[in-house]
């Protein structure tokens, strides 16, 4: 008995395929798959908004009017924004981009000197003398590297280059932090690209093993119409 | 041809490169070599931290991943809300991104088992898709109930007997949040750890980690679970296979593969240049 | 007057937003404006929660627009595509909409717009693999870049190299099976280095959001009000 689950794990398997067949050559296959998601993202992201929209504000205005009055001026706000099309009353929707940029960055900005500031520099502050070597080195390294990367991020005021044949220490100290973090930073982009790998092989892992194994008869037919899509390409640029 | 030249022309080829890597990645699917995992102090550090919360604790659950994510972060917070659950412990899920309804619903069903005893409402809430990005995140930290009147299924939330207890951030032993994205680790970090302190614990992609480890040295998380690895040893440590222990082997493979293509690809390169110098005519 | 309605107002609500907002999260002055802050700050997060669902849904809309014009302007050989994104958006959106009916008129039923089950069904077979697909085609990008691109050509990128390597090996159970070190060495790596060289980005974006902020306050960021006038 085919059931709607059954068809859907087909056509399931069947995009999986054509997206990954971009990987070889563009198709339409491919390109149906792409105006797939398109679509799908937009429909779902704009269905997801109206429930929000419908949990947070509605049903609270229904159920508890007295409280949530005042749910009736972003609503407002929000339906103003409507006018972005208008020529005329394009500004209309400023009001309410006014609000949301003013609340983000109002958020921001209060916690952000305690949260990326203050508490970084605490924890970059370790003891540089010790008995412990291990521990010593791991110190000297976080502050070395995390002065240097904030040496490397300067770009308002440097100190001024020597002239030929003469030394300034400040210049020279500069110059070594500023390597001093380059280098770190180096150490940092090369855990990141490793890490991308074990993110990438993952998300094809789970792909395989959710979409792909089960159905491998649509698999091997998704395979199939995608090589097809990929010579029909083929042959329509050699001509 | 020389030597040199042959091996670039086959790796040069993408389509060797990617025939090679989907053999390597799909081959210990299908044969599991079973290569055992190390479990790494940072997992274990995870591990005891939720171990010693008190039983019957609170706890919150960002949920902020799009489906992409689901092998990476899934099974983490799969074994989580496992372990969790086993201690008595009470969940409220909440998604900030779109995706969130979708997801919850696909972590239910790939861990049915997770779930079986525990009663919606009572054990484990879940409060659907709140818009908004850091707005919401500091609103719900003020008050849930106050910010959303009815959950994901539409049942008014001051119905719910777990939203009895809990309203606020400073009512969760601990706040969970798993995470496809670097911002929502800044928000919380802003707006539930910084004016609330409530402790927090990161279950990032891989990818994202090396850029959010600041937070966790600094103290402003209790730690952090990354990726399918992090998964796979916790999925040991509450003694639940899942994902994480089953993609490892094909995690080896492929990125032993990988590890070919750069020795092979520097290899080459070298051999090209120094090549190269020598018909210079020994170079500078 | 008319430049005052459309530019003047929208920001100089930005900028008494932004100012009460971050002087009564330092500043205590009393009980009762501790409460009202209290109660205002929290309706201001709920406004900002609400407008974003209009944004989102504009985006949507906005997203229709682009592809009716596309089908204008390419013709025939568009329709298909361009006729599919419009059809599934139109389609899911229906479908939200009848679950949200449902939830208003049948409420025992338990049906809501993430619970309508042709909306499911669409999500469930159609969004979520596209989605995983879409953002896991990097993959195959990764394998021949590792081939072409990733060389060690001089000192720094050798050690990016030689870093990158370690980690790999750390993050598998193979390295491990090699040298159990892979796995402390990672860690170490992770959490001395790496910290020290994310912590001055992490600072950077805290410098950074608060010199936005200030620009906001003093009228000198302008480009949140879109058009130019």
């Amino acid at each position: 008995m085919v059931s709607w689950e059954i068809i859907g794990a087909w056509i399931a398997a069947f995009i999986v395929i054509w997206i990954y067949s971009f990987a070889f050559r563009d198709n339409v296959f491919y390109k149906l798959a792409e105006h797939i998601f398109v679509g799908t993202a937009a429909g779902y992201s704009i269905a997801l908004a109206i429930d929000s929209l419908n949990r947070v504000a509605i049903k609270s205005l229904i159920t508890q009017p007295t409280v949530s009055w005042h749910y009736i001026i972003p609503i407002i706000l929000g339906m103003l924004m409507f006018f972005k099309y208008s020529r005329k009353y394009y500004w209309l929707a400023r009001y309410g981009v006014a609000i949301n940029v003013a609340v983000g960055a109002a958020l921001a900005v209060r916690t952000i000197p305690m949260a990326n500031i203050i508490r970084q520099i605490q924890a970059a502050l370790t003891p540089l003398w010790g008995s412990d070597p291990i521990k010593l080195v791991n110190n000297w390294l976080m502050f070395l590297i995390t002065v240097g990367g904030l040496t490397y991020f300067l770009f308002t005021i440097f100190p001024p280059k020597p002239a030929p044949g003469r030394t300034s220490a400040i210049y020279t100290l500069y110059r070594a932090l500023y390597l001093i973090g380059i280098y770190g930073m180096m150490v940092g982009f090369g855990a990141l690209f490793a890490n991308t790998i074990v993110t990438r092989v993952g998300f094809v892992i789970s792909i395989y093993l959710i979409y792909l194994q089960p159905y491998i008869i649509a698999t091997i037919i998704g395979v199939i119409l995608a090589a097809i899509g990929i010579l029909i390409e083929v042959r329509r640029r050699s001509k | 041809m020389s030597v040199i030249n042959v091996i670039d022309r086959i790796f040069g080829s993408r389509y060797v490169l990617y025939l090679v890597l989907i053999i390597a990645l799909i081959y210990p699917l299908i044969f599991p070599i079973g290569i055992p995992i190390q479990i790494s102090s940072r997992t274990l550090a995870v591990y005891n931290y939720i171990q010693h919360l008190k039983p019957g604790c609170h706890v919150y659950m960002e949920l902020y991943y799009e489906v992409a994510a689901r092998g990476e972060l899934e099974p983490n917070a799969i074994a989580l809300i496992k372990q969790l659950f086993d201690k008595g412990c009470k969940i409220v899920f909440v998604s900030t991104m779109s995706t969130g309804p979708l997801i919850f619903s696909l972590l239910k069903s790939s861990a049915p088992d997770v779930f079986a005893n525990k009663t919606y409402g009572v054990d484990y809430v879940f409060l659907g898709y709140v818009s908004g990005g850091e707005a919401a995140v500091a609103s719900l930290a003020k008050s849930i109930k106050g910010t959303v009147t009815v959950d994901n299924y539409g049942n008014p939330v001051d119905k719910l007997s777990l939203l009895k207890e809990v309203d606020k951030a400073t009512d969760f032993d601990l706040a969970i949040i798993v995470s496809s994205g670097t911002d929502t680790f800044n928000y919380y970090v802003r707006q539930w750890y910084t004016p609330y302190g409530t402790p927090l614990l990161f279950v990032a992609l891989s990818v994202i980690a090396p850029s959010i480890e600041p937070f966790v040295s600094a103290k402003q998380a209790i730690g952090m679970l990354v990726g399918q690895r992090s998964a796979a040893e916790y999925e040991l440590l509450v003694g639940r296979k899942g994902l994480g222990i089953a993609s490892m082997d094909s995690q080896s493979l492929s990125h032993f593969v990988i590890l070919i293509f750069i020795i092979v690809g520097n290899i080459v390169y070298w051999s090209k240049r120094l090549e190269a110098k020598k018909a210079k005519g020994g170079g500078r | 007057m008319s430049l005052t309605i459309r530019r003047f107002i929208p920001q100089t609500i930005v900028s008494i937003i932004l100012i009460i907002m971050i002087i009564f999260y330092y500043f205590y002055i009393n009980k009762s404006v501790s409460d009202a802050f209290t109660t205002w700050d929290k309706a201001l997060s709920d406004w900002a929660v609400i407008i974003t669902s209009f944004t989102l849904i504009i985006g949507g809309i906005d997203l229709l627009r682009y592809h009716l014009v596309q089908i204008k302007k390419i013709g025939v050989k568009q329709l298909p595509f361009s006729g599919t994104t419009i059809a599934l958006e139109i389609i899911m959106v229906i479908f939200a909409l009848i679950g949200l009916y449902y939830s208003y008129v049948y409420p025992k039923l338990g049906i809501t717009i993430t619970t309508q089950p042709q909306f499911t069904w669409l999500f469930t077979y159609l969004y979520a693999p596209t989605d995983s697909a879409v953002y896991s085609i990097l993959l195959f990008y990764i394998a021949s870049a590792s081939y072409r691109a990733f060389i060690a050509r001089n000192p720094m990128a050798t050690l990016l190299l030689i870093t990158a390597i370690v980690i790999m090996l750390g993050n598998t159970s193979l390295g491990n099976l090699i040298w159990p070190g892979f796995l402390p060495l990672r860690d170490w790596i992770m959490t001395v280095p790496n910290t020290a060289a994310f912590r001055p980005i992490t600072m950077g974006v805290g410098f950074g959001t608060i010199i936005l902020g200030l620009r906001l306050i003093m009228w000198r960021e302008v480009s949140w009000l879109g058009r130019r006038e």
